[in-house]
């Protein structure tokens, strides 16, 4: 089996990442951002539903699993369903080769800010780039989170947009809190890791 | 693995497991069982990476470690559930195994490590976030306002909400010594910058005619001793919060200026033609029934409704319930630090006195009261009779003949002077200059003092 994966790297084909049975796929996704931007808390309401209030740091990365409801190409093609190995990672200040390993091998990431820090969102750019050259050909869908206690600031959302333009992908904004478009980051994700939107 | 390379990773008290190419587990170390927390039942016979679901994606780095081609792969600080609420922190090493097709993964439990660094970096972040985030400050600034009753749950729900429009003014009333200040500082933290200015001024402590030069500035010139320019106080609270406590006590003269300050948000400085704008927060505060002094015109009616757009009554003490101890225990941490004591807590007798007393100088009372019995407290708990509890809810002292009596259980001095006070402004109908001649002091003073002892009425004691 690992020599299957060996020739997919020769061939410079993406290796069947996670495979199991039943038509499900897993893919590995990373949360990226600096701290207390609400990795942890966007992955805690996606997958179990709660919400914490008061922050806690996290340290290393902690690594869980949530399968999503089936996706759909466009216009009725295949059905793929997966099932997330979500890795929120603690807002690393520097990089290097250890650090690296966190990112290696994930089909996508989401690109988390702080809705109310835009300072976070200059901190994307760093952490887009350093993902981007782990897993040149990975998806980015960037986030602005802590949506209930955004004033609607237009120059946040500006640099937000700009972000996003840059890497050619698009944004959402969310609440981890109230729970407000968590779940569509996730799927978005899901469905951009398989080229369907 | 060698069974040299297994005692080796044995006597440092790294797990191991081994596993071949088709990701099956050939063999799991006992330590590597314990850090992963499965037992005989739950040993796991598929496959590794369900057992490693953190290697999920790097399959392709797995097998160049399994043919040789590359060295090693590491994860470090992996957390993991090890029981219901207790977390592992792993680092995970994959080397190649002498045996073909076989690589071992190298499982180091690094949990204490982890922890030092999370508390490290809580304290770092949370201390970088209170210092640049207003969000964070509104979150945890309100809770420094102690209590869960429900009079301080609206307190602190009002002063959340206050946080989000930091131009709102707020009139905070309440009796002396019942937290204004604090509650002024915890709105100023929740809703400005860090680095925000905070400029307080005491009405009642500032004769009016240094009033006028401190709140406005001047200019060189401007008056005699106006060697030159200073700006006013008003000028250093841009971008931030101009408190102004004791506002009852203000003069008319200046109450007009400052309705008109409140107004434009502009002013001029003495001797100055040149008006000045200023972004800044209003709270005003004071101990007086204001719509009483509205009506009886002591009061500017137009000031009044300008400041009191935001009204923020703060409960007395007595009116708090169980919070009373809450605050004497939040006191009694303080001072075990601050006179290096290691007093528990109060004992049932002590506790039951300190919900009984009326507290007639509310926080500030309590506090004195707590300071004292820690200063003298040699027990694990405070006691009832390490409790010095006001005794003033009496008639104040009287002097018997020429000689004055200290009753048996002392007297608090600062409470007799603020008794005597508001007795001699009682007598003379609200009127300072015949109460600071009954006093023997002049009227400035008795305007200083009324700072620290305005006129509470008396109160009976509850027990």
């Amino acid at each position: 089996m690992a020599a299957d994966y060996r020739k997919c790297a020769e061939k410079n084909i993406h290796p069947p990442v996670g495979r199991t049975g039943m038509g499900l796929v897993k893919k590995k996704i990373c949360l990226l951002g600096a701290f207390a931007v609400g990795k942890t808390s966007l992955t805690e309401r996606f997958v179990y539903g709660r919400f914490e209030e008061k922050y806690l740091t996290t340290v290393g990365v902690k690594i869980s699993q949530k399968m999503v409801p089936p996706i759909q190409a466009p216009g009725g093609g295949r059905t793929v369903q997966h099932v997330l190995l979500i890795w929120d990672i603690a807002g690393l200040e520097k990089f290097d080769h250890v650090t690296d390993n966190y990112f290696r091998g994930a089909a996508g990431a989401l690109a988390v800010a702080d809705l109310t820090r835009p300072e976070t969102i200059e901190d994307l750019k760093r952490f887009g780039t350093r993902f981007r050259s782990v897993n040149p050909g990975a998806i980015l869908v960037l986030i602005g989170n802590k949506l209930d206690l955004f004033d609607d600031d237009r120059g946040t959302l500006a640099r937000l947009e700009k972000l996003a333009r840059e890497y050619a992908t698009g944004f959402i904004l969310t609440s981890a809190k109230s729970g407000a478009r968590v779940e569509e980051a996730f799927l978005e994700l899901s469905r951009k890791i398989e080229g369907f939107s | 693995m060698t069974d040299r390379f297994a005692r080796l990773l044995d006597l440092k008290g790294f797990g191991a497991v081994l596993f071949d190419s088709h990701f099956n587990i050939v063999r799991m170390s006992p330590a590597a069982e314990a850090m992963l927390w499965i037992s005989g039942a739950s040993k796991p016979r598929g496959s590794f990476l369900d057992l490693f679901p953190e290697l999920v994606g790097v399959e392709e780095q797995i097998a160049a470690i399994i043919e040789g081609k590359d060295a090693d792969y590491r994860l470090d600080l992996v957390s993991r559930e090890s029981g219901p609420g207790r977390v592992r922190y792993l680092n995970l090493l994959l080397l190649p195994d002498p045996a073909p097709d076989r690589a071992l993964l190298v499982i180091e439990d690094v949990t204490g490590q982890a922890l030092s660094r999370q508390a490290a970096n809580q304290q770092r972040y949370e201390l970088f976030l209170y210092r640049t985030s207003a969000d964070f400050r509104r979150k945890h600034s309100s809770e420094r306002i102690l209590g869960d009753s429900p009079a301080i749950r609206r307190v602190r729900d009002t002063i959340q909400k206050l946080g989000r429009t930091p131009s709102a003014t707020v009139l905070l009333t309440g009796e002396t010594g019942c937290g204004k200040n604090l509650a002024a500082r915890v709105i100023h933290g929740s809703s400005m910058p860090a680095d925000a200015p905070f400029i307080e001024i005491n009405c009642a402590a500032l004769p009016e005619h240094l009033i006028e030069s401190e709140l406005f500035g001047y200019e060189k010139g401007a008056f005699t001793h106006a060697v030159s320019a200073k700006p006013g106080l008003l000028e250093e609270a841009h971008g931030g919060t101009l408190f102004l406590d004791e506002i009852g006590e203000m003069s008319a003269n200046m109450q007009a200026k400052l309705l008109a300050v409140l107004e434009s948000r502009c002013f001029r400085r003495l001797g100055s033609t040149r008006p000045i704008k200023v972004n800044i927060r209003v709270i005003a505060s004071t101990n007086r029934d204001l719509q009483a002094d509205v009506a009886a015109k002591r009061f500017r009616e137009d000031l009044f409704f300008r400041l009191n757009v935001v009204s923020l009554p703060l409960p007395p003490l007595r009116e708090l319930g169980d919070d009373i101890l809450r605050i004497a225990e939040h006191l009694m941490n303080v001072y075990n630090v601050e006179f290096k004591k290691r007093v528990k807590g109060f004992s049932a007798d002590a506790c039951r006195e300190l919900l009984d007393h009326p507290w007639p100088g509310n926080v500030r009372e309590l506090g004195n009261c707590i300071e004292r019995a820690m200063i003298f407290a040699e027990k694990e708990q405070i006691d009832a009779s390490d409790l010095v509890l006001s005794p003033l809810a009496d008639p104040v002292v009287a002097p018997d003949g020429d000689r004055w009596t200290v009753p048996s259980g002392g007297i608090d001095l600062e409470e007799v002077e603020r008794r005597l006070i508001v007795s001699a402004l009682n007598q003379s109908g609200q009127n300072k200059t015949k109460a600071a001649r009954l006093l023997g002091l002049s009227r400035d003073t008795l305007r200083y003092r009324l700072d620290k002892y305005r006129d509470q009425p008396p109160r009976p004691p509850r027990r």
